[in-house]
Order: structure tokens, then sequence, then C-alpha cells
């Protein structure tokens, strides 16, 4: 395993203050967390938001390592509301000694109801302060999810909670702690245990202007689609379960930024396109937020098709 | 004195639970289950595309996404008038039973088992087994360091009575591990037909997008004996052990003794017959199910919305401040009455009717192993029997179903969206009764209201102060320590509430 050096860490460090806007104050910090978190299996406080645990059952589905190996060599998972033994009043104490001990990693799923507090709480507190306080003491944060990287379906038009991912929140709240964007709805364990991994024992992977690691979210879903071929020769599936290019029912593969179309879902197996179903973009900063930008394009046939009759 | 106890976060569920109790002579008295996330889907869907509509009520819940996507399309297929193809509906409850198997053994193996089982008892491990090896190894490591909580997330917990046999408590730690592994094979076993698991894509109205092929038919079947293996020589006889050494939670945790299901996985194209069928037990009789029936109370609920309204004409409008208010959930009664949704309907439903006797055998034969009487269903450990007899039928039921796929023949009928229309999609998630409303107005969702299982079981008091079926399953149960209420989240964690599905 290649040794990280310490000045390494310090490039790192330097490269993620300026991708997260933090001034260079704070390189040293980073670097201690980096240090700290490559020293061993790293404390990892997990907070459910406005979520669907979605991303906690993904995270379960991670084959390579499996969680048991992942719980137990990489991480040391303090509170985590679905798995914890603990409950009530002794997991609010696990919760609330590890936040005072800091030197832990504060992983986040879900969106945080800014705009109304009542609708999200732990432990007789809301999360919109609670997270507060966790992010404080945490050494880095990651954003796991797209509600947690950018406010996801809770954010979305019409939404009464006022829903806002935890990096907005936190800027807000002035704030200034890395933020690594794992988005996807939810995000695939590869993503979230590759990240995790490659922080503990490397660094921080290289990210992009969002935060979200280039080595995950790098590349268009378009262009290694199976069906890129069909692209090409304008051979376009005109209804759901047919041959053909997904593009012309609403496909979003050509716009949204991750690796699904080469590293498919539950070890291998499938994944949206490759079923026969149009990418809806869950790991874009905007998925699903507009009334006017629908995941299909199956209504306007049905309206086209009343025109015409 | 009643001493109150508030045990918040109720964890090892999905979701966002407080529950407080009060408790006098070392026995619940009074209970108020309060639901604390909110994120308003229903709100969000108003104005946009129906078809969006199947991808977003997904969202809903993570574990039980499949669920919501099918009452999705059950209640679009009715609103524009189209029934999937044989080989549509058969991958639909494939899908859908490939997610029941999931969650039943998360719920028992990861959420519910380590309020019985002592894992502590690890350390005791004398065997070869090199996970269970390694897994003692690390606990041991963890205990001699100096790290703030040892052995996280598995220690600390609540003190009291674990399972004592060592030998039951290091299976049932074997088993954890193992059962990690089933319920990762059975999302891997969904996705041959579903794309990807969590949130579903395939799932469209008229059908499956994914195409039937002998090969997959082959996968599916694969991974499905490994499942059908667990379940038969692990999961079952796992619940009997707890059973045995816990037999007095068959007397703890009845709660409302009514109870409801819709009917789940369709065994005809028209939809009219269901595997597991729908009914309501009242007072022990059995009745037809009418969803004309259904209507929310949110006198207790944070909604400034109409009480008592039909889930087609219901509203949705937040009022965190709302004075005699204490939960996220609304309060869902059938004809009036306080009931339970579940496995344990769903069991109890099919059992009463006695259309099948595979459900007759399974029952029968736990209850006799177990020296129980058909009343004993009516408990704690009779939630988690019927959750893990349920797990069987389905996964037998699976086996049947692909026999019966076409390969290369169509899983998808077209359709056209009607400028207005309305529907009602009515299905049964692993948690229980599960119901969408679609109402399309101009080629737009007008209104959509979900009636979700936990919303029936974790409900508050509705108008007339009758407390919902968690609420009165708490009350009796014995506290012997009121620092460690651990028998009032044995109670709790049998109905396998999900608060994320219960508020949307």
């Amino acid at each position: 395993m290649p040794e990280l050096t310490r000045r390494k860490f310090l490039l790192l460090s330097a490269k993620l203050a300026a991708l997260t806007g933090l001034g260079s104050t704070a390189i040293p910090k980073i670097a201690e967390a980096l240090d700290q978190l490559a020293a061993g299996a790293a404390p990892v406080i997990w907070l459910q938001g406005q979520s669907c645990s979605g991303c906690s059952v993904s995270l379960l589905n991670s084959d390579q390592p499996d969680p048991v190996t992942i719980l137990t060599s990489y991480i040391s998972l303090r509170f985590h509301s679905t798995l914890s033994t603990a409950t009530g009043d002794v997991s609010m104490k696990v919760l609330n000694d590890s936040i005072d001990k800091g030197d832990y990693f504060l992983a986040v799923e879900g969106s945080i109801p800014a705009g109304m507090p009542e609708a999200c709480v732990i432990g007789n507190e809301k999360l919109t302060e609670q997270v507060i306080r966790a992010a404080k003491n945490a050494k880095a944060v990651l954003a796991v999810g797209t509600c947690a990287t950018s406010g996801g379906i809770p954010a979305a038009e019409n939404n009464p909670t006022g829903a806002v991912g935890v990096t907005e929140y936190l800027k807000k709240q002035g704030i200034s702690k890395p933020v690594i964007s794992i988005p996807g709805c939810p995000a695939h364990p590869d993503w979230l245990v590759g990240t995790l991994v490659h922080v503990l024992k490397f660094g921080i992977p290289e990210l992009d202007a969002m935060g979200r690691p280039k080595m995950f979210f790098g590349r268009l879903i378009h262009d290694q689609c199976q069906r890129f071929a069909d692209y090409e020769r304008e051979n376009f599936a005109k209804t759901f379960s047919e041959d053909g290019c997904l593009f012309k029912l609403g496909c979003l593969g050509p716009i949204t930024y991750s690796d699904c179309s080469s590293r498919l879902w539950n070890s291998g197996t499938n994944y949206c396109i490759k079923a026969g179903a149009p990418c809806i973009g869950c790991t874009s900063p905007d998925f699903a937020s507009k009334q006017s930008f629908p995941f299909y394009r199956k209504s306007e046939q049905s309206k086209d098709r009343e025109a015409k009759a | 004195m009643a001493v109150k106890v508030n045990i918040d976060p109720i964890t090892r569920i999905e979701g966002h639970l407080a529950v407080s109790i009060e408790v006098e002579d070392q026995k619940i008295i009074n209970a108020h289950s309060k639901g604390e996330m909110f994120r308003g889907f229903e709100a969000i869907l108003r104005g946009r595309d129906p078809l969006d509509a199947q991808q977003i009520t997904q969202r809903i819940c993570g574990v039980c996404p499949v669920s919501h996507g099918i009452a999705s399309i059950l209640a679009q297929d009715e609103a524009y008038g189209i029934t999937p193809p044989e080989n549509g509906r058969l991958v639909r409850n494939l899908i859908l039973g490939a997610n029941y198997i999931q969650s039943h053994i998360i719920h028992f193996y990861h959420l519910s088992a380590l309020d019985f089982v002592d894992i502590a008892a690890i350390t005791q491990y004398q065997g070869k087994d090199p996970g269970l090896m390694e897994l003692k190894a690390w606990v041991e490591n963890q205990i001699a360091s100096k790290v703030l909580y040892p052995a996280a997330p598995f220690l600390p917990r609540y003190e009291g009575r674990y399972v004592e046999d060592t030998e039951l408590n290091i299976l049932a730690i074997r088993h954890y591990l193992d059962g990690l592994e089933m319920r990762a094979l059975s999302q891997k076993m969904a996705a041959v037909f579903a794309g990807k698991l969590p949130h579903v894509p395939t799932l469209v109205p008229g059908g499956v997008t994914e195409k039937v092929t002998a090969h997959k038919i082959a996968a599916y079947g694969s991974m499905l004996k490994k499942l059908q293996q667990f379940i038969d020589h692990k999961y079952l006889p796992d619940v009997a052990g707890v059973a045995a050494a816990f037999p007095e939670y068959f007397k703890i945790g009845k709660g409302c003794g009514n109870y409801l299901a819709y009917g789940v996985f369709p065994e005809s194209d028209d939809g009219s017959k269901n595997y597991l069928p729908g009914g309501v037990l009242i007072d022990g009789k059995l009745t037809d199910f009418s969803k004309e029936k259904i209507a929310e109370d949110v006198k207790h609920s944070f909604y400034k919305s109409d009480s008592g309204l039909k889930p087609a004409d219901g509203s949705t409008e937040p009022n965190p401040g709302k004075s005699g208010a204490y939960s996220w959930l609304k309060a869902p009664r059938y004809d009036g009455k306080v009931v339970e949704v579940g496995p344990l309907s769903r069991i109890l439903v099919s059992y009463v009717k006695g259309d099948n006797p595979d459900v007759k055998k399974l029952v029968d034969g736990l209850l006799a192993k177990l020296n129980a009487t058909p009343e004993h269903l009516f408990s704690t450990l009779g939630r988690h029997a019927a959750r893990a007899i349920e797990c069987k039928l389905v996964a037998d039921r699976c086996s049947e179903w692909i026999t019966r796929l076409t390969p290369d023949k169509p899983a998808f009928r077209d359709f056209k969206i009607p400028k207005d229309a309305a529907g009602a999609g009515l299905t049964e998630a692993p948690r229980g009764a599960l119901g969408h409303w679609i109402e399309v107005k101009d080629h737009k969702i007008e209104n959509y209201q979900c009636v979700v299982p936990t919303t029936w079981n974790c409900s508050p008091r509705d108008d007339q102060a009758n407390p919902g079926p968690v609420e009165q399953a708490l009350v009796g149960t014995p506290i012997s320590d009121t620092k460690n209420p651990i028998e009032a989240t044995r109670v709790v964690r049998s109905f396998d509430p999900c608060i994320a599905c219960a508020v949307h």
C-alpha cells in the first residue's frame, strides 16, 4: 500500500481548502484530520435528516468490502439510527459524548429542513441545531446522497419545509468544514465506500467544483452507455421497453455525471438504462427540482396524439 | 405515581420515532407515539407530470421503495385504463417479492434480534468459524483498547435479560452476519428485473421496462434458491429459538386486536385475485375490505387540513406549532376503528379465509412447535412469527412465478395518459397495507395522497381520542427498569415501523 506522506497530505489539503472555498488557515487542520483518519478505524457519526434511509440500505449492499468488514476494519460507527444497538437515552449519550470528544467524520444522509426546523427532530433536538453541533467538532463532513448534497426531492418545487442540502446549510450557518459530496438517489455503495476508504487511507480524492469525487462523477453516463451506438445511428425507442436509445423518452444520460453505465448497480447486475428505463439524472444537483422538467417525455406524446385526433 | 419515560430516538427502525410511556407498578399505563420527520411529498407531487409519481413516491422510503412504486403504477394503471400483460404482472410480483424477502430478513436480524440476542456472547465463542473468530477478536481488541464506546455500533445497549443459551446466541450472531449477505442478495435478485435497488427504475404503468429472457429467469432462480435455504434453515428456526427463550412475549403487545389487509401479489391479469388476500378482521369477524371506509383524522397531528377526510379528497397542510398535536403522522381509521396492518394482519386474514392450505400448514406447524395456540399470534412474537412465515410463503411463490414467465414475450403494454383521470393503487408493503390515490387534471397531478402502513400502526390518537395500534400495544407491557425500558422497544419494533413512509 503506498504511503501517504505529510507533504502529499498538505498538498491535498490545500487543494481541498481551495475547492471548498476555505482559506489557507484551514490547511493544517484538514491535514491533521487526514492524518488521524489514516491511522486506523475512524469514528463516524451518521445523522439522518429528511431521508428515506435509501442511502443506508445502499451502503449495506456493498459487497467488496462487505458491511461487516467496513464496520470492523475501516470505521467505528458510533451512531447510526438504523444500525445502533443503543436506543433512547443510551444512544443520545453515545452521540453527545462522541460529539464532545471530536475527531470524527460526520456523514449526513437526507436534507435539512431549514425553513421548518420542527420537521426533523432527533432525541428532542432539532436536526437544524444538531447538525451544526455535530459539524463543528467533525474533522470533515460527508454529504451522502442527493438530498444531502443539494436537497434532492424534499427540496423540489412546492416543498413545504424549505429543505436544503447540508453543504448549503453549513455554508449559510458560517461553518467552514470540508464537505465531500456523494450524490445519487440513492448513492451507489461503491461511491460511498470508495470515497470513505480513499479518505481514510490515501487522503481526500480529487474533487470537482461541487465537491464530488472525480473518479466517480467525472464522466457523463451517456459516454459509456450500452445504447450509445443506437444514439449515433439515430435508432430511438418510441416507448418503454423498446430497443434503441432512450433519449426521446427523456433519458438524462447525456447531461448526467456518474459512472452508472460502466459500474452498474447491485454488484454489477443491472442499471436503469440497461433495464430499459431512461436515466432520471439522480446524481445531478437539480434532480427532480422543477415541475416543468419531468422525468419522461411520454405525456408529450399523449398530448400530441390528442391534438392530432 | 407514574414515571414518565421518553424513548427518543427509537433506533433500529426506519426513521424518526419517539415513544413516551408512563410506567406505574412496573407496567405501562399510557403511551404516545410521535413521528418526528416531515417532507411533504403530497405537496411536491401536485402540479407534476403524472409519470413522475412512481419515481418520486419510491423516494418516500428506501427500505420498501418497490411497494410505493407498485402502488403508484397500480393507481396509474387504473387511471389510464390499462392492464399489464402476464409477464408484466409476474415481473412486478417478482420484484416486490424479492423486496419482501430483504425487508423481512433485515427486520428480524438487523433491527429486532439485538433486543433478544446477547451480542456480547461472541466473547465466549470457542469454535473455529473464521467469521466468528474474527468478530470475537475485533470485539476483544475494541474492549481492551481505550476507544470511546468500544464495539460500536453493537454496544452499548439497554441492560436487561437477553438469551442465556450461548449456543443460540452464537448461532444468531452467525446468522446476523449471513443475513447481511442474504439481504444484499435479495436486492441483487430484484435488480435482475428492477434495474437497481433501492429505488427501482423499471416500474411503469402498463408493466415493466425490463425484458424477460431465459437467462434472467435462471439468474433470478439461482439466487432465490439460496434465499429459500436461508429462510427455511436459519430464519424460521431462529424465530422459533427466540420465541422459546421469551415465551412471555406471546402475551405481551397485543394491541387493538383489529386487523386490515388490502391484499397483494395479483394472481390474475385483471387483479381480481391476490396470492395474499385482502380482508378486515374486527372483533374476530372477517369481512371484505372496502376502500371507501378509510378516513384520516388529524386532530393530534401537525396539520391544519380538515380532519376525517377520505384519501381521494385528502389534504396535507402542515402546521408544526398546532396545539394538542404531537405527531407528524395522521391517524387513519377503518370505518372509524383502530386497525393494525402488516404481515400478521395478512397471515391472519388468509388463515381465517382458509383458502390457502400453505398458510394453514405453516401457521399450525410453527404454533405446534412452540406449544402455542392461534390466540398467541395476537402478540409481539406473533408478529415476528407471521413475518417469518410470510417470508417463506412469498419466496416459495416467487419460485412458482418464475416458471410462468415467457421469454421474449412483452412485459409492457403501451398507454396514453388521458387529460383528466383518477385512480387508486392498493397493495401491501412488507410493513402492511399501502394505498396511493392519484387525480390527474389537464395532464398534471391535481392531487396525490398516500396512506402508508406505519401511518396506521404508529398513528397518534384519533379525533375521538382512541390511541393508535402501537400506543395500545404498549399499554400493559411490564417494565422492570425504567432506565432500561427494553420491553417497550421489543413491542414497538415488532411492528417494523417506518417513519419516512408513515409521514412522507
